[in-house]
């Protein structure tokens, strides 16, 4: 029953006299709306939630041996005694505290394209291009690129800087993937960081120049306070993209390697289903991962609604 | 909103109690009347169209009123497209798979063939690979291995004799120091980015660390972790690369197929690699010439150990726990292991197949040298491990090349998975 129904219910029973139009309309047409709306909940429910259910439900069985029988909370304890699954988890915290560069990145160059540095319009166009590429290409670019006997390390040492195994090296892996991330899609992040800057008031900036402020102050005072529903927007999306998207170029650029270092837990659950056949224990990890999830969106979710009555 | 909440609670709690059905399904029987359905990775290769045409026209001899469709999947995504048909319970009814740990994991949703395929036990080898528990699971292609090859024309530039390659560790180092000031090449060619050139060492130099007792039980299961041999094998991995033999930036390097670029450019002048497939005898034939394509026994390391050369049944048949009529699905099996089958794979893709009675002549030194040694060969050590303990070990070797991780925790985690 409806908010507006009941409230309607209230006020005739308030009146004192029951709804005439309540008790003579029709079953069908009480029905309509049900059958209506049938189609839409039982594709929710058949094809979202029961799977859901199905997976949560499976993550309490065992593998292998113990297929099939309940075995509590097993394959959690295992999940989080796993030192990969721990790496995993670190690096989608990693990926948070990294979310600001992600953000910066595209903000600022697209400052820079709005307010016209020579080549704007190049630009604009380039810095879109990666965005069309497919991870799997673009993690098979990268790896030309960064390996060890690569174009890049031939620059270093032609530098005197000395090769780095950008790919092979644990502490630097994680980070040259998330670089390769936000290469590739930093480029929708701009058009919708210059579609803000549309909305922007010219009146402001050219208030803020007659005033003589320099291009940090201009920055700092006038563009970020008048762009911050779009900021917060490209937080929220770059965010969801680094959760989601990431598992192509780990697949090519560094199989979670080197020693498990760059494992994220989309990538685990894929190992754990797919190579050492255990479904259940993988079963398990989605529901982490769904719950991880789950909160990151509420967060979002609350964080738009908040912008959303700044209006 | 409490009502919600209550609910929810009990929805988690009736789950979390329940545990009910499993995640790799109920075995149900499929239809196979009339149709048997193959899957494997190869069929779709135009140097295996030849095998696959003789395997079916063997299989329809026998049974002509049942078709055959072979299902080419990408092998990447293998073995996870089998284990979604095997948790639906339904799927091919044969399969290919790889010897040792992809099997064994597996065989809760096989038939054991040893009543159906004892007639082929003697004429071909490899059986072990597809066994566990003392019953067969499935019929053995190809023969995997993993020999050391050595480019010969870095020896002869070298001033060595590439016909009396060296035969102790000692004299290996002092060669391959040698070539290396001569021909500016590595001395081996390491790509372990997917963890897997551990695995080559292990079984490639393994013959000639562990002493033979040792090797037959590390076959056998007895594999005892804190012997000082078994140690040696991780010592010498990071004493290897530390001293410079293999090219930079090994963790960063694909084996597949980075690392046999490596050698194929005649960068490197040694390679632990394989005897089918890929990264195999005729690649090398085809990128350095047959006559520069050499193979040697393993260096030896600790006195008393005799060098084999390690191989495995490569790639096999299995026949599916849902078939209808499982017999004739083992004729089948029987069909893709035929000799005349395997012949044609052999002359198409270079395989070393499985059939020990087929000709091998004309195919250069190298392939030679393998068959003659697959008599005193033994299984290899990396394929007795469970594909858990082999993943770990290839993210540990990782660590250990870069410090991060010493041999003997190494080794300590190893035993553990080994255990479990």
């Amino acid at each position: 029953m409806s908010v507006r129904e009941s409230s309607l219910l209230a006020r005739s029973a308030k009146a004192g006299r029951p709804s005439r139009a309540r008790k003579t309309r029709p079953v069908s047409d009480r029905l309509a709306p049900f059958v209506l709306i049938a189609p839409a909940v039982l594709i929710l429910v058949f094809f979202r939630l029961w799977p859901l259910l199905l997976g949560v439900n499976f993550s309490f069985t065992g593998d292998g041996e113990r297929n099939g029988t309940a075995v509590g909370f097993d394959n959690y304890a295992e999940l989080f005694g796993d030192p990969v699954f721990e790496t995993a988890l670190r690096n989608v915290g990693l990926l948070v505290l990294l979310l600001p560069v992600a953000v910066a990145i595209p903000g600022l160059l697209a400052t820079f394209i709005f307010l016209r540095v020579p080549g704007h319009r190049l630009y604009r166009s380039v810095y879109f291009f990666p965005a069309v590429l497919s991870p799997v290409i673009v993690g098979s670019i990268f790896n030309l690129m960064l390996a060890f006997g690569g174009p890049l390390n031939q620059v270093l040492e032609a530098a005197g800087l000395g090769a780095v195994d950008w790919l092979g090296d644990s502490r630097i892996a994680i980070f040259a993937v998330v670089a390769v991330h936000v290469w590739a899609t930093f480029g929708m992040a701009l058009v919708v960081f210059l579609a803000g800057f549309s909305t922007l008031d010219p009146a402001l900036l050219d208030a803020a120049r007659t005033d003589g402020a320099s291009l940090p102050q201009t920055i700092w005072h006038v563009i970020i306070p008048g762009l911050s529903r779009t900021i917060q927007f490209v937080f929220v999306t770059t965010m969801i993209g680094m959760l989601t998207s990431m598992f192509g170029l780990l697949y090519v650029m560094t199989s979670g390697g080197p020693g498990g270092s760059t494992y994220l837990p989309e990538y685990y659950i894929w190992i754990q289903q797919g190579q050492m056949n255990r479904p259940a224990l993988a079963a398990a990890a989605s529901t982490v991962l769904f719950l991880l999830m789950l909160v990151v969106g509420l967060a979002q979710i609350a964080i738009l609604r908040r912008s959303g009555k700044e209006d | 909103m409490r009502q919600r909440a209550i609910w929810s609670v009990a929805i988690a709690a009736t789950l979390a109690l329940a545990g009910c059905g499993s995640a790799t399904g109920t075995n149900e029987s499929n239809g196979a009347s009339g149709k048997l359905v193959v899957w494997d990775w190869k069929s779709g290769d135009k140097t295996a169209a030849g095998y696959v045409e003789k395997a079916k026209a063997d299989f329809a001899k026998k049974h002509p009123g049942v078709t055959v469709e072979f299902v080419a999947q990408p092998f990447d995504q293998y073995y996870t497209l089998l284990g979604t048909a095997i948790q639906a319970g339904k799927g091919p009814d044969v399969m290919m798979f790889n010897g040792g740990g992809q099997i064994r994991d597996r065989v809760d949703a096989l038939v054991p063939l040893d009543q159906y395929l004892a007639a082929d036990k003697q004429r071909l080898a490899g059986w072990d690979a597809f066994t566990k528990a003392g019953k067969i699971y499935a019929g053995p292609v190809t023969l995997q291995g993993h020999p050391i090859y050595f480019n010969k024309a870095h020896y002869k530039k070298a001033g060595l004799d590439p016909s009396k390659p060296a035969t102790t560790w000692s004299g290996f180092l002092t060669d391959c120091a040698a070539i290396a000031k001569m021909n500016g090449t590595t001395c081996f060619s390491l790509g372990n980015k997917e963890g897997v050139g551990i695995q080559f060492w292990l079984s490639g130099l393994g013959s000639g660390i562990l002493t033979p007792a040792e090797y037959d039980d590390w076959i056998a299961g007895k594999r005892n972790w804190t012997s000082p041999n078994v140690k040696k094998v991780f010592q010498l991995w990071k004493e290897a690369n530390d001293a410079g033999l293999n090219n930079k930036g090994g963790n960063s390097t694909t084996l597949f197929t980075d690392a046999f670029g490596i050698f194929d450019a005649g960068k490197a002048s040694h390679m632990i690699g394989l005897m089918s497939d890929i990264g195999h005898w005729k690649e090398f034939n085809e990128f350095l010439g047959a006559e520069n394509v050499g193979v040697m026994p393993a260096p030896v390391v600790t006195t008393g150990a005799t060098p084999s050369l390690p191989f495995d049944g490569g790639i096999g048949y299995g026949v599916a726990k849902w078939t209808k009529d499982p017999a004739i699905a083992a004729d089948l099996v029987r069909a893709l292991t035929s000799s005349a089958a395997l012949q044609s794979f052999y002359a198409d893709a270079g395989a070393i197949v499985s059939d020990t009675t087929i000709s091998t002549s004309n195919a250069g030194p190298a392939v030679a040298t393998l068959i003659s040694q697959l008599k005193t060969g033994k299984p290899a050590l990396h394929v007795a491990l469970s594909s858990k303990t082999q993943e770990l070990m290839g993210r540990l070797s990782q660590q250990i090349l870069e410090g991060t991780v010493s041999v003997d925790d190494a080794l300590k985690q190893l035993a553990d998975s080994d255990k479990a």
